[in-house]
């Protein structure tokens, strides 16, 4: 069999970091461990480098048809580099201070990151679930690295509980549609369950199952439950990454999924794709106003974003056209914008927690304490409030505009309601940054550099995104697979 | 002769897992555990797939049962009788007794009176074809999945200085 090497490229050389990064670990002593951020950084680096020589590439399909590289992987690709960059950037004055395995950590980081990438390509079940457990496996670990910490291993423990349940579930759907369609191709289940109707109930089964796994990858309703623990218990740094790229690589799992494979059933999943991202949303939002720590509002938060994301799925028409392309660009769009405002926000919390502390009480003040890190906070928290002209606001208005284009009104109605209600939580951490007198905490919040290059490339984004919105709608409608 | 033999398998897969849900005791759950899947196992070698029969007593039986107890007796955990479930056992009945129920009837009803004629087994020849060729893919993620489960592991376990 013949192999493109070119398009493998990007994994090729993570491969090649990951275990460079194994290696080097090994041979420093344990004053000199903080090199290893720099090499895992540069490894990263090269992988970014090597997936922007594919971008613009006609399609590639390789490895028996199973690893395909067109603009949905290279843009997602380049997506999950950029937050691995930002996590790595984040981490390391996290790790020093908090006393946490340096050398294990990065290498984890990156070998969730491959599964990352090999996700984004894969477009058989077979790839695309193994791809997730590469995600997930060294989650776990690093959810509970700060080993002393019993939160941390409560958060690992979760974390690790639910989501072999949730693999179990979805394995078992897959292997239902393999027993029915005798493929694990996405394009080729579609076929055959276009051409036998008679097995039309046992698929619909084997998708709910399916939905069902994702729902805890992507922390939808009812199966969210894990989330608060399992970011506030493990080191901050890991909590943004499973809320960016963790959750990113879900929603890819099952975007390809659900528009590939399963379309043609759309009529009877769309109402319970509707309820499950309403329910999400609403009850993220609710929640959230009754969190006092800011690692559990950001976690509550994300469900809330989860729900917008997971909404363009319910106005997919099972005869295609443009409706579908408009709601997969919706998603990607959200997921582009997303990651920037999330990680930010989490940035800007790591950088207070190292002296302020990480309950919102302990953000009374900040206004006048640290104006940079109060303002760019506000930036994030309004972003993801979907307030104008950040970038948030133009994710949103994606998502209400492919919604009503789907012509599925009241869902966008409930997501008006949740927008509002959202609010109320951000703009509360927001008053107390600046309309409360500060408390003890300390004059002059120090921010290490590469913290400080965290925040900035998340700003930066934000604004942007926020002023030119067809920047990401642009890329968003050329990386869909419709 | 074939239904005869699953009818007996599949009756001692049943009893040993309702079994292996309702003890109160640690390794009596273990042994439940190996029974279901030895019959698991044998049910495999009945649809003529040898490989994945031995594979399943290698793995399951051979090293994830046998991790158990030992888990059981390095960690030193209460083995006796004990309260091993918690206070939503009847939801958890009703729950499993729901997806049984839905997903046996649509299976039932699909596949009714359909028969299954098994052309020629599939030998560790084909397989090993397959998986280096077609499906080297997912082999290689698999790799990776493991050296970071070893990785995991390893610092998990050892000792803080």
């Amino acid at each position: 069999m013949q192999i493109d090497y070119a398009a493998v490229a990007p994994e090729l050389v993570l491969t090649g970091a990951l275990c460079i990064v194994l290696v080097v670990d090994l041979v420093l002593p344990d004053n000199r461990k903080g090199l290893i951020m720099p090499v895992s950084l540069l490894g990263v680096a090269g992988t970014l480098l090597a997936l922007l020589a594919l971008a613009g590439d006609p399609t590639r399909t390789t490895l028996g048809g199973m690893f395909v590289v067109d603009s949905f992987a290279v843009t997602l690709k380049i997506l999950f580099c950029v937050a691995a960059l930002l996590t790595l950037a984040m981490s390391y004055d996290y790790l020093r201070k908090e006393g946490i395995h340096q050398g294990e950590f990065y290498f984890l980081l990156l070998c969730s990151l491959l599964g990352m990438l090999t996700i984004a390509s894969s477009r058989d079940l077979l790839p695309i679930f193994v791809s997730l457990e590469l995600v997930s496996v060294p989650a776990f670990v690093l959810a509970g690295l700060q080993k002393i910490d019993v939160k941390s291993n409560e958060a690992a423990l979760k974390f690790f509980l639910f989501s072999i349940l949730s693999t179990a579930v979805m394995l078992f759907g897959m292997s239902l549609i393999y027993g029915i369609t005798g493929t694990t191709n996405l394009a080729e289940i579609a076929v055959r369950l276009a051409a036998t109707p008679v097995l039309r109930s046992i698929a619909v089964l084997s998708v709910f199952f399916v939905v069902v796994g994702f729902g805890f990858k992507i922390s939808a309703f009812p199966f969210q439950w894990w989330v608060p623990d399992t970011y506030e218990g493990s080191p901050v740094p890991v909590a943004a990454f499973l809320s960016v790229a963790s959750k990113t690589a879900g929603f890819v799992g099952l975007l390809q999924i659900m528009f590939i494979a399963f379309h043609g059933l759309a009529d009877v999943w769309r109402p319970f794709i509707a309820a499950v991202a309403i329910l999400t949303m609403t009850f993220g939002n609710l929640v959230a106003l009754t969190q006092r720590h800011i690692v559990r509002l950001l976690a509550y938060s994300s469900i809330g974003q989860a729900g917008y994301i997971l909404l363009p799925l319910a106005v997919v028409n099972v005869n295609g056209g443009s409706v579908n392309h408009e709601a997969f660009a919706a998603s990607i769009a959200y997921l582009l914008i997303y990651a920037f405002m999330e990680m930010g926000a989490f940035s800007v919390a790591v950088a207070y927690g190292r002296e302020g502390g990480y309950f919102i009480d302990d953000y009374a003040g900040l206004g006048y304490r640290a104006p940079g890190l109060a303002v760019v906070m506000t930036v994030f928290l309004f972003s993801l409030a979907g307030i104008p002209p950040l970038a948030g606001w133009a994710a949103k208005l994606f998502i209400f505009r492919a919604v009503i284009d789907g012509h599925e009104y009241w869902l966008a109605v409930a997501m008006a309601v949740n927008t509002v209600i959202a609010l109320f939580y951000y703009a509360k951490v927001v008053r107390r940054m600046f309309f409360e007198p500060a408390g003890d905490g300390p004059l002059g919040v120090k921010v290490p550099l590469l913290l400080q290059a965290t925040i900035a490339v998340s700003t930066v984004m934000v604004l942007l995104v926020g002023i030119l919105p067809d920047l990401a709608a642009h890329l968003a409608r050329m990386s869909t697979l419709v | 002769m074939q239904q005869v033999v699953f009818g007996i398998v599949a009756a001692l897969i049943v009893f040993a897992a309702v079994r292996l849900v309702t003890t109160r005791n640690l390794v009596h759950g273990a042994l439940y555990l190996l029974a279901v899947l030895a019959g698991a196992a044998i049910l495999f070698l009945l649809f003529l797939a040898e490989f994945v029969a031995w594979v399943q007593v290698l793995v399951y039986i051979g090293a994830v049962v046998v991790l158990l107890l030992f888990g059981l007796m390095l960690t030193r955990a209460p083995i006796g009788n004990m309260a091993l479930d918690s206070q939503t056992r009847p939801l958890a009945a009703v729950v499993s007794l729901a997806i049984f129920g839905i997903t046996s009837t649509i299976v039932w009803k699909t596949f009714k009176g359909q028969t299954v004629h098994f052309s020629k087994p599939n030998t560790v020849d084909t397989l090993g074809r397959a998986i280096f060729s077609q499906y080297v893919l997912p082999f290689e993620i698999v790799s990776v999945v493991l050296l970071a489960a070893l990785v995991g592991a390893v610092v998990l376990a050892r000792k803080e200085e």
